[in-house]
């Protein structure tokens, strides 16, 4: 006997719903993980920022370079001073407050003059083709080729410690850095068929730069400068660490460590308080770069 | 016959690939007159598109060009980006396969056109814009006024091909290059841009070469067709000749890729017949014809030597020791 049907559908008089291909649930715990990588970071980055640049300008906080040594080495908490004080008294929240911003300021110079200059010469490189390529890409490679950190710690070293010679420093790194990154995206842009389109209606080269690669390639160098601030903040604090960078009494987050580390056993705290500032602020910086390269859809 | 727009005499290009020789298109002569239509047409590989880009100065360095290619006379291969700007855009426009990147995504599309037109002409901002909505209404885009200020994400795949034929014609060009310009789209859209390419040759005068692997298009369109196989011309003909009901087909691989065109009349789940094989390695040359390999009535002459491209009647030209007769294959 040929029914139409089998005979269990007949039966049935509601169907089983069908099994729904979207997950409601799952799509807003999608949409809910989305925002959170993106907010997550942003938050904590404004909070940091705020109380770097934002709170001495508010509050009137303690020396950050001068203390009484009469009130050395306070456990944190106490009155007058939130995370205490170290060995010559000074106030250890100012240290940490100054100690970010010098850490801010070198981490975002370091990028700008590694995407003026290096960006200048990878965007140039990667569309030059020819022997204009080949220096200026090796020249990437060869600065690229160092250990960062040993390049740096010579390049300090010869100039004298200061910020603004951390920050020459740190920008033998930088440069082939996003140099390298702006070279490689620049590559991918020219093989575009708009790019060949505006080269076919006689558009000058400059101007297909300025107009076609640069804003495509804009999204990639973003993400990349992020990653690099964070890279140049730890190269800074082991710098200053090693001591070839901002000295006492001024306070970085790599001296800091340097000084709590002589008392770790007693008062571990002095080189747990920087380190962990150091490593939510580059945590916070890479996660923002990976959630602009999740929304952008760029490598 | 009047002077030609294009002459292009014995084009050779050869690509070093890996240390071997890659003969991309292998002396390919051919001349566009002002206002006709010439198609190319022939499979993946055959060196159509390569001997445009070539003529458009858009291989890349290191590309052996040998041959020439005059625009009315004046000598293009051989001169330097700088030289072929001239050139490009002004006289000779080209418009892509790939819609979808062939537009600046990150740019309003309107200022993607006033971009070409300000490169050649000395036109203010605002005299740019009117020109551009012009050119816009000229591919006839609905609603040119409101796309003018839209990002490509925001147009269709057709109405992203009439933008890049805005732009190429920002200039009126005397010759317009269409790279498989219709080959992504749906085939209504397909019909459509096609019938606005002819209007737009018509309304400017403009010579078009398609370049093409369907055949209907070529018949439907072109005034002339080249046949394409191995970086070598096979067959040219006028397309009513070659199209036409006393089908005068000559060189075997025509009739074969007009053979695989499926046909209503044919009965329901017949086999299609096909072009068996592949083209040859583009690294070794055959010393007889390329196509023998692949063809049904390939005799020991056709392996041992390779047949000339001559002109046998007049304007058609091919290049077969054995060719079908009255257009059918013996």
């Amino acid at each position: 006997m040929a029914a139409p049907f089998p005979n269990a559908t007949l039966a049935t008089p509601v169907p089983p719903p069908l099994p729904s291909l979207i997950n409601a649930r799952r799509l807003r715990a999608q949409r809910l993980g989305r925002a959170l990588r993106l907010w997550v970071p942003v938050g904590i980055l404004a909070l940091i920022l705020g109380m770097c640049f934002l709170l001495p300008l508010v509050v009137t906080l303690p020396s950050s370079t001068a203390g009484n040594i009469l009130y050395n080495n306070e456990p944190p908490f106490s009155p007058g001073h939130l995370l205490g004080t170290d060995v010559q008294g000074v106030d250890f929240f100012s240290m940490l407050v100054y100690g970010g911003q010098v850490a801010f300021e070198i981490g975002v110079a370091v990028t700008v003059i590694g995407i003026v200059i290096g960006g200048t010469i990878g965007v140039i490189g990667g569309f030059a083709t020819g022997w204009l390529d080949a220096v200026l890409g090796r020249v990437l490679d060869i600065l690229l080729a160092f250990p960062a950190l040993v390049l740096a710690l010579v390049i300090a070293e010869g100039l004298g410690p200061s910020e603004i010679h951390v920050i020459y420093a740190l920008s033998f790194f930088g440069i082939p850095f996003v140099g390298r990154f702006a070279r490689g995206a620049t590559v991918t842009i020219r093989g575009l068929p708009y790019i060949t389109a505006a080269r076919l209606s006689g558009t000058r080269r400059w101007r297909i730069i300025v107009r076609h690669v640069l804003p495509n390639i804009m999204p990639s160098i973003v993400t990349i400068s992020l990653l690099g601030i964070g890279i140049t903040i730890i190269l800074e604090g082991a710098l200053d660490f090693l001591g070839y960078g901002i000295q006492q009494p001024e306070a970085s987050w790599g001296n800091m460590i340097a000084l709590g580390q002589q008392v770790l056993t007693a008062q571990p705290e002095y080189v747990l308080i920087p380190s962990i500032a150091l490593l939510v602020t580059v945590a916070s910086l890479n996660m923002l770069g990976d959630a602009l390269r999740e929304r952008w859809g760029t490598q | 016959m009047t002077d030609a727009l294009l002459q292009v005499d014995d084009l050779r290009v050869t690509f070093a690939v890996g240390g071997r020789e890659v003969r991309a298109v292998d002396g390919v002569s051919f001349t566009v007159d002002p206002g006709r239509t010439l198609a190319i047409i022939g499979e993946s590989g055959s060196g159509k598109t390569v001997c445009c880009r070539a003529i458009l100065g858009l291989l890349p360095t290191g590309t052996a060009i040998g041959g020439s290619a005059r625009l009315r006379g004046a000598e293009l291969l051989g001169l330097s980006d700088a030289e072929l700007r001239r050139y490009r855009g002004s006289d000779i426009a080209m418009v892509f396969q790939d819609p979808a990147r062939s537009l600046n995504p990150t740019m309003r599309v309107g200022l993607q056109i006033t971009e070409a037109i300000r490169t050649h002409r000395k036109v203010d901002r605002r005299e740019a814009h009117t020109q551009a909505i012009e050119l816009l209404r000229l591919v006839r885009m609905p609603a040119a006024e409101r796309r003018f200020d839209e990002y490509p994400h925001q147009l269709s795949g057709g109405m992203r091909q009439r933008v890049m034929i805005a732009i190429a014609l920002a200039c009126r060009p005397k010759l317009l290059v269409a790279d498989e310009a219709t080959t992504a789209l749906d085939v209504t859209t397909q019909a459509q841009i096609m019938e606005l390419l002819l209007d737009l040759q018509t309304e400017l005068d403009m010579a078009l070469i398609l370049i093409s692997h369907d055949m209907g298009l070529a018949a439907s369109y072109s005034d002339e067709v080249l046949v394409m196989y191995a970086g070598k011309i096979v067959e040219q003909a006028p397309a009513t000749r070659l199209f036409g009901a006393e089908g005068a087909v000559r060189m075997r691989y025509t009739r074969a890729l007009l053979d695989a065109i499926p046909h209503l009349e044919r009965p329901a789940h017949a086999e299609l017949p096909v072009v068996g094989g592949r083209p040859p390695d583009p690294t070794t040359r055959l010393p007889g014809c390329s196509f023998a390999p692949r063809c049904a009535s390939a005799a020991d002459d056709c392996l041992a030597k390779a047949p000339a491209l001559l002109e046998h009647a007049p304007g058609h030209r091919w290049a077969c020791w054995h060719p079908c007769e009255n257009g059918v294959a013996s």
